[in-house]
Order: C-alpha cells, then structure tokens, then sequence
C-alpha cells in the first residue's frame, strides 16, 4: 500500500485504537487550535499539561469547547515538558506534542535517561509531502533534525523513515538518495554515502525498502527524466522517501515545496519511544493537524 | 522591467537582430528541435556543427527544413567544440551553444586558455532565471550546475553575475538573498563566514548595485508574511530577486524541484566568458532549450 494522500492516514487511525496525545505546555494557540480540531475528529485523545488558567482563557478568546478533555495543571513550562515525556514514557500516553516551549528543552527531556524516550536510535525529522503534481504522498528526510548526517547517521535515518512507511502501511518502500549528479562523484561526499547506502541495501545490511541513489531530484520524482538520462532504477521516477544529504539541502527543499509548490506537508521526529509532533509557529493550521494525524498513524 | 520569460523573449525580438548561434555536436533532435524554434522566430541564425549527414537526417526526420541552417562538418566531438567556440572567439558567432556532447569535453573548449572564451581573471559559473507561478517575478539563482561548493572569492562573482543578469532584466538594484537553512548564523554551517563577508562587501560598495542579505532561509527570501510573522529586519523583505546558494547540491533540486512540482521554467547560461555560452540538459523541457537560446541573446 502507498499513500496517495495525506487523507488516507485517516484510514488507518480510524482502524485502531484512539491515541492518546499529549501536548506539553499546552497554553499555546498555534498548537492547542490543531490539537483540538484533531480531537474533534476523533484523530487522538488529548491529554493538556500546562497552566489551566491560560489555556482556558485561551480557549475563551478562540471559542475553543474543552468540556470534557483532560487538563493537567502544571504552570511551570520545564516541568510541564518534563511530565509530558514521563508520561509517554510510562505508556500512559502515545504521541508527544511540544507547545509553548522551545524545540531545545523539549529535546533536552526526551534524550533524559531516566525517564526519557530514549531507545538508542538517533531521532530524526520525517515529513510527508501531498504535492498535486506528483503521483502520490513522498516523504522527505531529514530536512529539520540532523545538520550534517555521516554516514552512519543515513543509516538510522533510513532505518527510522523506512519502519516509520512500514507502520503506514508500507511494503518495501523505494527510497532514493538524493544527489546534485546521478554519477559519484569522489569530492561530493553526498554521492559516495548514496553509493554506499544503495549496495548496503542490495546486501541487505539495510532491509524492507529498495535504495537507489545518488539520484539527482529530477531522476528520483521523474521517470521520463531518468529515461532521458537513460538511469536504470526501480527507484527512479517512483520515490516513496528521499534521503537529503544535508539540511541545508533539505530545507530549502523543503520551503520551496511548501512556499512554491503549494504542498501539504506533515511531519513528526522518529527515533523516540513515540512519535513527537514539533510544528513551528510558521506551520499553517493545516499542517500542525496534518502532523498530528501523521503521528496518530505512525504510532506502533 | 521583465516579469516573465516570455517578455524576455519579447525584448530579444524588438532589438530586430539576429543573433549568431554557434552549435557543437549538433545532431540530436533536442537540440535541433531547440534552436530551430529560435531561427524560426526570426532572432538567431544558427550554424550547426557535427556530422552532417547525421544533422540532415535529424532535420528530416524531424520534419525541419535543414536549409535554415548552415551546416559545417566535424568529425568529432571535441573537434566541434573547439571549432564552434573558435567561432566566437574571432568574430563569426555572438553565441555558443552544447549539442551531445559531453559537458566536461565542450566547457573544456570554453575553458582554454589560448582559444577558449574565459574572461581574464574570471570563474565559470551558472546563472539561471526561473519563473513560477507561486511567484510574482522571476527569480535568478546561482549556481546550480559549475560550482560544487564556491569558496568567498566564487561566491563573489557569482553574486557580481546574477546581479549582472538582473540588470539587463531591468531590475537596477536587485535583492540578494543568501540562503541557508536558518536566518541565524551558525558555525553548523560552512557558508555563514562567507556570507558575513559578502554583506559586508556590498556595504563597503565592494559589490555595487544590489541589496544583499543572509543568511536567510527561502521563507524571508521569497515570502513577506514569513518576515512580518518572524519579526525579522532585512532589507530583502521577501521579495528577493536573486537566490544565491551555499551549494551546487542545494541548488540543483531546487530547480528541479520547481520545475517538476511547481511548474517553473528555467532560463540559464554560463558566466565568466567573453559571449554567452548555452549549456542545457537533456531532461530539460523544449521550452527551456529555448528560452536558455533567448536569454544568451539578451546577454550579448
């Protein structure tokens, strides 16, 4: 099965279970907007933890109805993260969500080794992109997370994305290494990984996904594009996950697909115990929801 | 001031000359098929250089008229290019142009140093002028094929080409913006030294006739609301005209990414030498081959 729209992971919360979601400092608007309207929608449970007195004056000014949802008084902002990540840790909930406080401090107690969501993987940003020009949902990673990744560091954050598709609904995603050039290129570092990765995969040293790469952008999304260029892939032209070499590539990619190419994008951190929704205050609306969904739907 | 790609092609038209278009390797059907148009139209005279049987054959098979050509045999590739950039060099042609050849043998014609057409002192780079619709104007961005990672001295003449490029589109202060991952300088991020510097250059006048910022993400390039939302003070504003890059490898997907996802067309040529030189892809569409012929002839 593959995505054809961010839609579709509806389908699959709606054959499970409810999650719980936790949204730590949830005296926040941007975020707290998306959480209920996903409440609303039967897409998760919402647990608040944060100042009481603040959100519901927030939900006042918004016209925000909460009757009914799970409000855990906690003003102080570290601590509000702190029993958020506890929480998830003792399964009590499945999705942690940041609100009004900084990525930083948030990460600061997921990596916690007492009471963290630690599990010895690296975390990284995984985004899902609707584009209507392309055949269907691709996912992007690591456009937020991992500043330079090494090579090894790649290999976590295929391995994340991949169990990530595979939770979705996945079977043998294609996965392309993203290039400026198709050919290696010995001083383009980026390409040497991308070799690497694809032989490690036909190895089966990586496994339940298909890598090819480098890929240069238009080959991986294009098929006439790899045709002309005469690329022989199972990969090329049918990309379910680009791999970026660096952020500074993936989050002009990024920008421009949602800036540029009007896409819809969801996106969440893997690598913790459970899925982590990090939007910014420059999301739309649609995409903190989106998110959200993504993060219900990934869940194990 | 030229908005679109069209208009470009418009201006090139009033001048009422015919711009003389030297082609190497010239007989595969992309090429012909783009230079054709641009004769056709009235705003180039084209020799084409390679195999002549092989040319007339493509002209027939593709139901064009070989005698809008001049034809002059070349027995191989790099011979073509040398001939064909000869013919810039003394006199007899105002433009060079790739046909199927390699772009390794045919800039290496463009780059010698007794015969080929580099300017004194001068770096080869790509300048390309993208148009999409998300935008309200066109954007010139650099560099997304010659310059893997331009060092400080690269990076000012790639600045100095692009504004150059702006110019003659009529735009006579254009807006930099030098793009990163994040607005805030970091040692994370190997251009951020670079693009101090850069800054600073222009306000010593260093780089004249331009507005340069960065770093800058593409939100505070290319989007106002981003820089309102942000709170952000830069001169460009959202509303840069050129998009400079860390990277060859930022650079050629976003173009790709653009051109596939957010319908753009793509203009470019190679700058640093003494006539424009066109270098296209394969994979590039036929409306692009010919707007990059229509470009190099409003850069003569």
């Amino acid at each position: 099965m593959v995505l054809n729209r961010l839609n579709d992971l509806k389908n699959i919360v709606a054959g499970g279970p409810r999650k719980k979601l936790v949204l730590a400092a949830a005296q926040d608007q941007h975020s707290l907007g998306a959480v209920l309207k996903a409440w609303k929608e039967s897409i998760v449970d919402p647990i608040l933890v944060g100042d009481t007195e603040s959100i519901q004056n927030i939900c006042i000014s918004n016209n925000y109805d909460i009757t009914g949802l799970r409000i855990i008084h906690e003003p102080d902002l570290l601590k509000s993260v702190e029993m958020s990540v506890r929480m998830v840790n003792s399964k009590q909930a499945d999705v942690l969500m940041k609100g009004m406080v900084g990525t930083s401090a948030l990460l600061k107690c997921v990596l916690n080794k007492e009471w963290g969501l630690r599990t010895g993987n690296l975390l990284s940003h995984f985004a899902l992109f609707e584009v209507a020009t392309y055949h269907k949902v691709i996912a992007v990673t690591d456009v937020a997370m991992n500043i330079a990744p090494n090579l090894k560091d790649k290999i976590a954050i295929v391995n994340n994305s991949v169990s990530c598709l595979l939770r979705l609904g996945y079977i043998m995603p294609k996965v392309a290494v993203l290039g400026a050039v198709e050919m290696v290129n010995e001083n383009m570092e980026a390409t040497l990984h991308a070799a690497l990765l694809s032989k490690m995969n036909q190895r089966d040293q990586i496994k339940n996904c298909i890598i090819d790469g480098p890929l240069a952008f238009d080959n991986a999304v294009s098929l006439e594009s790899a045709r002309h260029k005469g690329i022989k892939s199972e990969v090329a032209g049918d990309t379910d996950l680009l791999l970026m070499p660096d952020i500074e590539v993936g989050n002009v990619l990024y920008k421009s697909l949602v800036f540029f190419a009007k896409a819809k994008v969801a996106s969440i951190i893997l690598g913790a115990l459970a899925p982590i929704v990090l939007t910014s205050r420059s999301d739309s609306e649609q995409a903190k929801f989106d998110s959200i969904l993504l993060a219900a739907a990934a869940c194990k | 001031m030229i908005l679109t790609l069209n208009q470009m092609v418009e201006k090139v038209l009033s001048v009422k000359r015919k711009y003389r278009v030297a082609v190497a390797w010239a007989q595969d059907p992309y090429t012909i098929g783009a230079i054709h148009r641009t004769v056709s139209e009235g705003f180039t005279d084209a020799t084409l250089i390679g195999r002549s049987s092989e040319i007339i054959n493509t002209c027939r098979s593709e139901e064009i008229d070989e005698n809008l050509f001049q034809i002059v045999e070349a027995d191989d590739d790099s011979i073509a290019s040398s001939m064909a950039v000869g013919m810039v060099k003394n006199g007899q042609a105002d433009i060079v142009m790739k046909g199927l050849v390699g772009t390794d043998i045919f800039l290496k014609s463009v780059m010698d140093r007794e015969n080929g057409l580099m300017l004194p002192g001068a770096v080869l780079s790509y300048v390309g002028a993208i148009q999409i619709p998300a935008y309200h104007k066109l954007l010139f961005i650099t560099d997304p094929a010659v310059i893997p990672y331009p060092n400080l001295d690269q990076k000012v003449s790639m600045v100095s080409y692009a504004v150059d490029m702006a110019h003659r589109f009529g735009i006579p202060k254009p807006k930099v913006a030098l793009i990163a991952a994040s607005e805030k300088r970091g040692k994370h991020f190997s251009s951020s030294a670079d693009y101090s510097t850069l800054v600073e250059k222009a306000e010593k006048g260093e780089i004249k006739d331009c507005i340069i910022d960065g770093p800058l993400d593409l939100f505070l390039a290319c989007d106002k609301s981003s820089v309102e939302i942000k709170g952000i003070k830069t001169p460009v504003n959202g509303e840069a005209d050129i998009l400079m890059f860390p990277s060859l490898e930022s650079c050629n997907p976003f173009y790709k990414a653009l051109m596939l996802f957010a319908r753009g067309e793509l203009a470019g040529i190679i700058r640093g030498t003494e006539k424009p030189v066109v270098v296209m892809s394969r994979s590039e569409s036929s409306v692009s081959k010919y707007y990059c012929i229509g470009l190099a002839c409003l850069m003569v």
